[in-house]
């Protein structure tokens, strides 16, 4: 047992050893040392006049902002009806201006992910980033029927563009009718407007993935990008 | 302290953070990156700093923290090959100083048998083995208990010499 400890004990002394004399350095660039000088120069630097008002007028702002998103449940409107079938619609308009302006930067995706997530209250602990046959584009957070959320937008080797929606349930149920099975799972699959839309409810949030894919072959392929991202994507809400 | 003394002395720990982040990232133009995000996050919190304490572990604690937050799901997108090195990029090693062929064979059996530790073993074996911080210190990078530290050094150590063995590696050079 003793000799046991002691083998042990050389063995981590030889390992240590081993570590520190033939483990390569990796030594910073030359250049590396005045480029954060920089960035910290630039993070620092004494701001224009006008950057003084800055903080109060966005505060200002956001306080405007906050009131009209307070008073705005309160004032007449004239929707009425299925509360599911009015957020779809509002989904479908995030979609098409996606498809519309929506931008490609799937190289600062991963940069841009956790400012959505902090923005938009809902963190994804896992994403689909894609494969060969679709790729995620761009993700920003978003505001749907007074629901905070987060969109993650994707776009498949033939140009179609898949727009991923998570928001918070509230009191939104999926009904029973119209769900179908696709792989392990029973989302809501509907047609509205000439754009297709699958729903789920996942970690008390509402899932919608939409597009345009409406065929009876889109749909197929429509039904295997579901898989991914529900496969592949664990959203949880943060607030 | 001003700013540009608190900098300055930052800076004095750049070697030993790049080297981290070099390791974490396993990408040369994405350590820089790491390093240079983890110097402005620094300046940004340096009200936070209690001067007296250790300001190499804190700013070892901030580059972890950053790359957790915007460099881990790059990793998921990077395809890694069975013997750990990202496909498509050559071994980190190839730009070290050039060496004789079989001390060459041991530093890059070494470095590709680390980059196949999870972060959370690598990282604390790195502070502790290479960079020799104090558990203590290691424990508040990590962000949990020395004991889990003690704990994941000797997995990590373990999980070496197994793959130090795969590449018919003698871990007793």
């Amino acid at each position: 047992m003793a000799d046991e400890i002691e083998n042990r004990q050389e063995d981590d002394a030889r390992l240590q050893r081993l570590l520190k004399e033939h483990l390569p350095r990796r030594l910073p660039p030359p250049h590396l040392r005045a480029a954060i000088v920089e960035a910290v120069g630039q993070e620092t630097r004494p701001r224009r006049w006008w950057a003084l008002w800055m903080p109060p007028a966005a505060a200002a702002a956001a306080m405007a902002l906050v009131m009209l998103l307070w008073l705005a449940p309160s004032l007449p409107t004239t929707t009425t009806g299925d509360p599911l079938r009015i957020l779809a619609y509002a989904v479908i308009s995030e979609h098409a201006r996606a498809i519309l302006w929506g931008e490609s930067r799937s190289d600062v995706v991963p940069a841009v992910l956790p400012r959505a997530m902090e923005e938009s209250g809902v963190a994804l602990s896992w994403v689909f980033t894609g494969d060969d046959t679709i790729r995620l584009v761009n993700a920003q957070p978003t505001y749907l029927d007074g629901r905070r959320g987060i969109e993650l937008d994707y776009r498949d080797v033939d140009g179609h563009t898949v727009t991923y929606v998570i928001l918070p349930a509230g009191a939104i149920t999926l009904p029973d009718r119209g769900r179908v099975r696709i792989d392990r799972w029973r989302p809501l699959v509907r047609t509205e407007g000439g754009f297709s839309l699958i729903i789920w409810s996942q970690q008390n949030l509402l899932c919608v993935l939409v597009s345009d894919l409406v065929s009876d072959a889109d749909l197929a392929k429509f039904k295997e990008y579901f898989v991914k991202v529900r496969s592949s994507t664990e959203p949880y809400a943060v607030y | 302290m001003t700013d540009e003394a608190f900098l300055q002395q930052a800076l004095q720990h750049l070697e030993a953070l790049h080297n981290l982040a070099a390791y974490l990232t396993r990408n040369g133009s994405e350590a820089e990156d790491l390093v240079q995000e983890t110097y402005v996050r620094a300046l940004r919190f340096s009200h936070r700093f209690q001067p007296g304490t250790h300001l190499r572990a804190w700013l070892f604690q901030i580059l972890r923290n950053t790359f957790l937050t915007f460099y881990r799901l790059r990793e998921r997108e990077s395809a890694i090959s069975e013997d750990g090195v990202p496909e498509g990029e050559s071994p980190m090693f190839q730009d070290s100083p050039a060496q004789d062929g079989e001390r060459s064979a041991v530093h890059m059996d070494l470095e590709r048998a680390l980059v196949r530790l999870p972060e959370e073993f690598k990282t604390p074996l790195l502070l502790a083995e290479v960079e020799g911080l104090p558990l203590e210190d290691v424990a508040r990078i990590m962000d949990c208990p020395i004991g889990t530290v003690k704990s994941r050094i000797f997995r990590a150590k373990e999980r070496l010499r197994g793959h130090l063995k795969d590449y018919g590696e003698d871990p007793k050079v």
